[in-house]
């Protein structure tokens, strides 16, 4: 993959919390790339520390106790960590945006929607008052909000959950973002609004031709929309692939795992198969590969207790960190997808 | 635009809603008409003192009648040891008591809501330079701290002749106002504080970081507009305080000397009661108590429509 084609690349990014019980190692050495024009799905359980490598990536990472412990974020060939808050502010919402999962209190009750687009947009452009409005009732009427001349004045409290995430979506592209990072966008809504806001990003993606950093727990979402995909386990990456290569030929026993436990069509089964055990608890991680209490096949071995398993590239494009997936062990120097 | 799309209700704001809410309530809306003519009557004589109008109500310094006259059909409530109307000197005394409650209010919402908003929003150590900062305030008791504030500032001036505004003189009425403000802004600050605490994780202050939004303005745009409805309830339920304040402060000796307050008859009649004058004492008093009623009335009712969380209906 050449370099032209990367929009944003972390790399060995990891990020610390602070707390009164320990460090909390919310990401730890996440290198990841996304490519102009696609989407990128981070997928895993909660808490695994997808939400906390957007927020990261924005640097908006909870302040004081929260921290970007080391790494590197490049934007466009600039480091986002090497800008001072004046610079990072003219990044946040102009080149990259985001919105969120509770599309009910993301937007703030005081202000009609109306208003609050035209905030993102006076910030960035310098735009008059009468533009800025002009603007909000065009990004509006872009989301697929009916009547948004009318519907500008409105209160967020007057929309429901479905239109609330098309407002904060119009706030998010207002400034035409080269990234969008959309946190869990649709967790919040129900099946058909999902699909709907889902089909609205595709199109936007492909007016604007931007790229979408997709956070999610939900497979069947990565599958129909995601180009790339990395899977995270307790802040890592478990594997790392193109969508298509990801689905037919998972590598990482969780991820096989996380792939058995789907309903498919057909399935007759009386229980659906799952991954064993819970979550680590991120403050006591096991030590080696954090999987490995409920790994099926590395549960004993002494290695996989022992030594974390790195990232290593399979194939190209295809990188994976455990001691028994296929082809592993015979790279040695680490290389690059 | 569509047929459809006339029939939607019209928006609506939280403060509006609010507005519309407390207007349904009538007991606060008679508390708001008494509000309404203390404050008028306050402006009343200002103007009246401004323009030089002589109103025969407001010349509290006529002698009218024999000393200690009791209430009659001349005096409907009796004359002082001067011979001077007592209602007079009541009406007159608004001018003080709102005056006072008025700027004080005014002054310790301008030190304690931008106080409370940075404690609360930065946290750290700047959230600990300004608890320590409060809770020594109000580790003082509260009339002994306006005393001394009362007691260094009388008879100081501030020069304001950098802004144009000449001198402004700490007599009487000045030091009043300015004591009480300089030290009651714990309690506003301290709740301003702990809403914003409760506010500034919420989603919505997130996403207006998201598109770039600054601290000074997530604070003045986003925050402050959001806890606003404390401040205002605040307001209507402290004013009552420092009109309490005003009546100590004057019968301690350290109000207005030169016009009649509520607290400065309050001090004379002490004397006069136990000979049985008792008109000036329940003058004075039941000036206090139909604001003071009316403003309780009031904040409460406030507070019911202002605050979501307390919405019944």
């Amino acid at each position: 993959m050449n370099n032209n084609g990367t929009l944003l690349s972390l790399e060995n990014v990891s990020t610390h919390f602070f707390t009164a019980d320990g460090i909390v190692k919310a990401v730890q050495n996440i290198s990841l790339k996304i490519k102009k024009g696609r989407t990128f799905a981070l997928v895993g359980e909660s808490g695994c520390g997808k939400s906390v490598t957007a927020l990261s990536v924005m640097r908006l990472v909870p302040h004081p106790q929260g921290k970007i412990a080391g790494g590197k974020i490049v934007f466009e060939e600039q480091n986002l960590l090497e800008l001072n808050e004046k610079q990072m502010r003219s990044v946040r919402g102009n080149k990259i945006a985001m919105i969120f999962q509770e599309p009910m209190t993301s937007l703030n009750p005081v202000y009609t929607v109306g208003n609050q687009i035209a905030e993102a947009i006076k910030l960035h452009q310098g735009k008059t008052n009468q533009q800025a409005k002009e603007d909000a009732v065009e990004m509006l009427q872009k989301v697929g909000i009916a009547d948004s001349q009318r519907r500008i004045n409105d209160y967020p409290h007057q929309m429901s959950g479905g239109m609330r995430q098309r407002v904060m979506i119009a706030m998010a592209i207002s400034c035409q973002p080269k990234l969008l990072i959309a946190d869990e966008p649709t967790t919040a809504l129900d099946v058909t609004t999902q699909a709907q806001i889902l089909d609205l990003l595709d199109e936007l993606q492909q007016q604007e031709k931007m790229s979408i950093l997709l956070i999610t727990h939900d497979l069947g979402i990565v599958a129909e929309r995601a180009d790339d995909v990395a899977v995270m386990y307790a802040s890592r990456i478990a594997e790392t692939a193109d969508s298509k290569t990801l689905f037919a030929n998972p590598l990482h026993p969780y991820t096989q795992g996380l792939l058995k436990s789907l309903p498919r069509l057909g399935f007759t089964g009386k229980r659906l198969p799952t991954v064993a055990g819970i979550v680590p608890d991120p403050l006591h991680f096991p030590s080696g590969c954090k999987f490995h209490p409920r790994c099926p096949i590395g549960c004993n071995d002494e290695r996989c207790q022992t030594i974390e398993p790195e990232i290593r590239y399979v194939a190209p494009g295809h990188g994976v960190a455990c001691w028994y997936a296929q082809g592993y062990e015979k790279i040695t120097d680490k290389q690059n997808g | 635009m569509s047929e459809q799309s006339k029939k939607l209700p019209k928006g609506r704001s939280l403060w509006s809603d609010g507005i519309h809410r407390l207007a349904g309530h009538k007991l606060a809306m008679a508390g708001l008409v008494v509000i309404a003519a203390y404050f008028l009557l306050a402006a009343f004589i200002y103007i009246s003192e401004l323009c030089n109008w002589k109103i025969s109500f407001l010349q509290w310094g006529d002698k009218i009648g024999r000393e200690y006259e009791p209430p009659n059909a001349k005096n409907i409530i009796g004359t002082d040891f001067l011979g001077r109307s007592v209602l007079r000197k009541t009406i007159y005394g608004t001018k003080i008591s709102i005056t006072v409650a008025f700027l004080a209010s005014i002054l310790s919402i301008a030190i304690g809501v931008p106080l409370g908003a940075i404690a609360g929003y930065f946290r750290g150590a700047v959230d600990e330079i300004i608890v320590w900062l409060y809770t020594t305030l109000s580790s003082i008791p509260y009339i002994l701290l306006i005393l001394a504030f009362a007691l260094v500032l009388k008879d100081k001036a501030i020069n304001l002749h950098w802004a144009g505004l000449g001198t402004l003189e700490l007599r009487g009425i000045a030091s009043v106002y300015l004591a009480m403000g300089l030290t009651s802004w714990v309690g506003i600050c301290r709740l301003i504080r702990g809403e914003v605490i409760k506010h500034k994780d919420r989603e919505y202050v997130l996403a207006a970081k998201s598109y770039g939004c600054g601290d000074g303005r997530i604070i003045t745009r986003h925050l402050i507009p959001n806890v606003f409805h404390i401040v205002i309830i605040d307001f209507s339920l402290r004013f009552v305080s420092f009109i309490q304040a005003e009546v100590i402060l004057s019968f301690l000796g350290l109000g207005e000397k030169n016009s009649p307050s509520w607290g400065a008859m309050i001090d004379t009649a002490r004397l006069d009661l136990p000979k049985g004058y008792w008109w000036e004492m329940t003058a004075a008093t039941l000036a206090i108590f139909f604001i003071s009623l009316a403003l309780n009335v009031f904040g409460d009712a406030l507070r019911d429509s202002l605050d979501p969380k307390l919405r019944i209906q």
